[in-house]
């Protein structure tokens, strides 16, 4: 890629971070307002890592957790992740079927999960798309309870063949009154990189 | 317990554990002479180095990595002629309609495979395939490997 992702300009971190803030901040009100719950975010973090290093620094290969995959396709290629563990995905779950004690394994549960997981990836994707002038689509959820290590390393095998570093954006929402969190977690094929951050440095 | 990371590789001597995390797609290769109690491990990502831009981690690759394993294990004690192999790992966790990856899991078994064969490395127990994480421990005390799941329960091997 032309642009060094170990290198990027401060300027050029703090505008990435800014536009995936306001995609998270649109996403997690769209959730807000979905489940009638206050959601939280916090500033994204933006990591370059060793892409061996990714399930240790995204709390542990061994994490159980819920996760929903959507691709990213149109003029930027990448992954969107979202990924709960087990008591966020219970209490969104708990929320919008106004039950208690469910079971997130069965299938409407499983279903509720990965529409909550598109939607705001949706709304995510659309301001990344509105504030780049980029055309970005998303594909349909996939979703699965597993182990996070095994989530995610097919894409981190695919991003391997390209490249040897990653660059994270992840960014935690806190379920009020739950004390939970969540994660989402976008990852960007190297050219398209190259592109988000051509539109950034014509913008700053 | 010696963890052993993604595209990582470890060589112990009993009493030791090695364990790798979350396989998916990724597939986990144990070793063990019995009669020396040195096991290794190593956790690999993609078939092969040949076409690899980034060559640096040899242990990222089963073509690669499970030789470099068995050559620290000799290193260290094991006879070749008596180590034996545990596969764990290669599962199709999910299915997108690209056709870019086509399925890595799989792929990765099969190069497993063919260097183990090539090593004349008898594989005695697999656990393989499916659509589920597997995490795995080696116990070099008898070499047993038990391969744990987040709903599939725990199976030894």
């Amino acid at each position: 890629m032309k642009h060094k992702i170990s290198s990027l300009s401060e300027l050029q971190v703090s505008a990435l971070r800014e536009i995936v803030n306001i995609g998270v901040g649109n996403a997690v009100t769209s959730l807000s307002k979905m489940i009638e719950t206050g959601v939280k975010i916090e500033v994204p973090d933006f990591k370059v890592e060793l892409i061996e290093n990714v399930p240790e620094v995204l709390g542990g290969a061994a994490n159980v957790v819920s996760g929903v995959i959507m691709q990213v396709a149109g003029d930027v290629d990448g992954y969107i992740i979202m990924m709960l563990p087990e008591d966020a995905a219970q209490t969104i779950c708990q929320i919008i079927t106004n039950e208690d004690n469910v079971d997130i394994l069965t299938p409407l549960n499983q279903s509720i999960l990965e529409e909550v997981g598109h939607i705001l990836a949706g709304s995510y994707v659309s301001s990344l798309s509105d504030f780049l002038g980029l055309n970005i689509k998303i594909s349909t959820p996939m979703q699965t309870f597993d182990m996070l290590g095994a989530i995610i390393d097919q894409i981190l095998i695919e991003m391997s063949q390209k490249v040897e570093h990653a660059l994270l954006f992840d960014t935690m929402f806190i379920l009020q009154g739950n004390r939970t969190d969540g994660f989402f977690l976008t990852m960007f094929d190297p050219d398209s990189m190259d592109k988000i951050l051509d539109r950034i440095d014509k913008m700053i | 317990m010696i963890i052993v990371g993604m595209a990582d590789s470890a060589v112990a001597k009993k009493p030791a554990k090695l364990t790798t995390l979350g396989l998916g797609s990724c597939v986990g290769i144990s070793l063990y002479d019995k009669s020396t109690g040195v096991g290794g491990m190593v956790h690999i990502m993609l078939p092969s180095i040949e076409n690899a831009r980034a060559k640096d981690n040899i242990a990222k690759f089963a073509d690669t990595g499970i030789p470099a394993l068995l050559d620290e294990m000799t290193e260290k004690g094991a006879y070749k002629h008596r180590t034996t192999a545990k596969i764990a790992g290669g599962a199709s966790m999910f299915s997108f309609n690209s056709n870019a990856q086509l399925n890595i899991g799989e792929r990765n078994i099969a190069a497993t495979k063919e260097a183990l064969k090539q090593l004349k490395i008898p594989i005695v127990a697999e656990d393989t395939g499916q659509n589920y994480g597997r995490t795995i421990v080696l116990d070099t005390e008898n070499g047993e490997l038990t391969v744990k799941s987040a709903l599939k329960g725990i199976k030894v091997y």
